[in-house]
């Protein structure tokens, strides 16, 4: 049989359920450090790989519901061809290429450009690696750099909007600005960032 | 003031989904830069666990709605066919006769089939009767976990080297005979007529029929070291 059994993924649940605190750092009962390690089901498949293609859609799109739908789409695609029984490598670079058409899917479908894609040579290295993911992602790397590049007044609107969940009503509070002043200096800010995000681009 | 860029940096920051709009050049950097900073929120790292379970259950009922599909009871199509084919026959003076024999053809044609496609053989080996050991590369040149294609004329393949030892796998997809090719990571073997891939240990990872039971792993060659030279065992090429 290629695909287990519901009785038998059922069972694995069991097992995981009665283990949760092994659950939450990544999986660990999959053997990923062995270059020629395989899962032995496709469930195996499933939660050694839910999380790393989630976090991958999250810092290509950066919001959950469209993260959620990808990581969903990439399963349900990939779920057909990509047998159970296979070495962990090869699972994961099927997994990220076919994340990597679903990403490109996505943005052609909502804004018509390549907005963010999938770069082989950074990202899916990180993704193959057998190692677990450096502690402070891609995605962190990537905002750490625009927010050192900006004004410390530009830097701090971004900081308490996007990375503290502040409101434009609280970040105005904490600046010690007018709501309209915050809206501004967010706009302001933000098109700032732009500017650092092209000139990164260029070579 | 409020363009529909801002209201899409707007919906990223209250972690909602955004609306599709039609962006300028400038309008995408401010995008990719909105997204780099929502995606390094401290709430941004792990799926949540509803979410993570529902897609576990929803591939597990495809799981088993395939397992359901798997066996079907036979094609619709046959059966009238076959009638009309035994209805037609009997109407002739030698109709049942050859009637009869259509039936074996069908049913004999429908069981070899059957078989065929239910079972997936086990990883065979190629054994040539009238075979030599052909060098195909130094030792040395074969490092624990590489993979390397070879080609002796007639039969070729890669070789891998796993824990010290050399394996060997044909170079021919099982789909349709096709020559396999090693894809850029060294990871993949990749047929170029359908796209199927093995494993360099010659199973059978993806194939062109989705929902299809996976294609034969590809046969093993036999293999040895000697004097720090690579060889396999193949027909030699006056043969």
């Amino acid at each position: 049989m290629v695909w287990p059994l519901g009785g038998a993924m059922r069972a694995a649940r069991r097992v995981e359920a009665a283990d949760p605190p092994a659950r939450q750092d990544g999986a660990a009962s999959v053997p990923t450090r062995l270059p020629s390690a395989v899962y032995p089901d496709w469930d195996a498949i499933y939660t050694d790989n839910v999380g790393r293609i989630y976090r991958l859609m999250f810092s290509k799109v950066g919001n959950r519901p469209d993260a959620e739908d990808l990581t969903s789409q990439v399963f349900l695609t990939a779920y057909g061809p990509l047998r159970a029984t296979a070495g962990v490598a090869q699972v994961r670079a099927y997994l990220s290429a076919t994340a990597r058409t679903v990403l490109a899917e996505h943005w052609r479908r909502t804004l018509g450009h390549q907005v963010t894609e999938i770069d082989p040579a950074t990202d899916l290295e990180d993704f193959a690696s057998m190692s677990p993911p450096p502690e402070d992602g891609r995605a962190d790397e990537r905002a750490a750099r625009i927010l050192r590049a900006l004004p410390e007044r530009q830097r701090q609107i971004l900081v308490l909007r996007f990375l503290r969940g502040y409101s434009v009503r609280q970040a105005a509070a904490e600046l010690g600005v007018s709501v309209a002043n915050a809206k501004v200096l967010q706009h302001r800010a933000l098109r700032a960032a732009a500017g650092l995000e092209k000139e990164g681009e260029a070579p | 003031m409020r363009q529909p860029v801002d209201r899409y940096v707007d919906r990223l920051l209250r972690r909602r989904r955004p609306k599709p709009f039609a962006p300028t050049e400038d309008e995408l950097s401010v995008l990719r830069a909105a997204i780099d900073l929502s995606a390094a929120a401290p709430d941004a790292g792990e799926p949540r666990t509803a979410f993570v379970e529902a897609l576990r259950e929803r591939l597990a009922e495809r799981a088993r709605t395939d397992q359901d599909a798997a066996e079907p009871p036979r094609p619709a199509w046959r059966a009238p066919a076959r009638r009309r084919i035994l209805a037609a026959g009997a109407l002739t003076a030698a109709g049942a006769a050859a009637g009869a024999s259509v039936d074996r053809m069908l049913g004999g044609g429908n069981a070899g089939s059957a078989a065929a496609s239910s079972q997936t053989p086990p990883q065979t080996e190629i054994t040539p009767t009238h075979g030599t050991w052909q060098t195909v590369l130094d030792s040395a040149d074969l490092p624990e976990g590489a993979v390397l294609q070879f080609d002796l004329g007639a039969v070729n393949g890669f070789l891998r080297r796993v824990s010290g030892r050399v394996q060997a796998v044909s170079g021919i997809c099982t789909h349709q005979g096709c020559r396999l090719a090693l894809d850029a990571t060294h990871e993949l073997l990749t047929c170029p007529c359908h796209g199927a891939t093995f494993t360099p240990a010659g199973l059978n990872l993806t194939h062109p029929r989705p929902m299809s039971r996976p294609l034969p792993a590809l046969p093993r060659l036999p293999v040895r070291e000697q004097d720090g030279r690579i060889q396999i065992y193949a027909p030699s090429t006056t043969a």
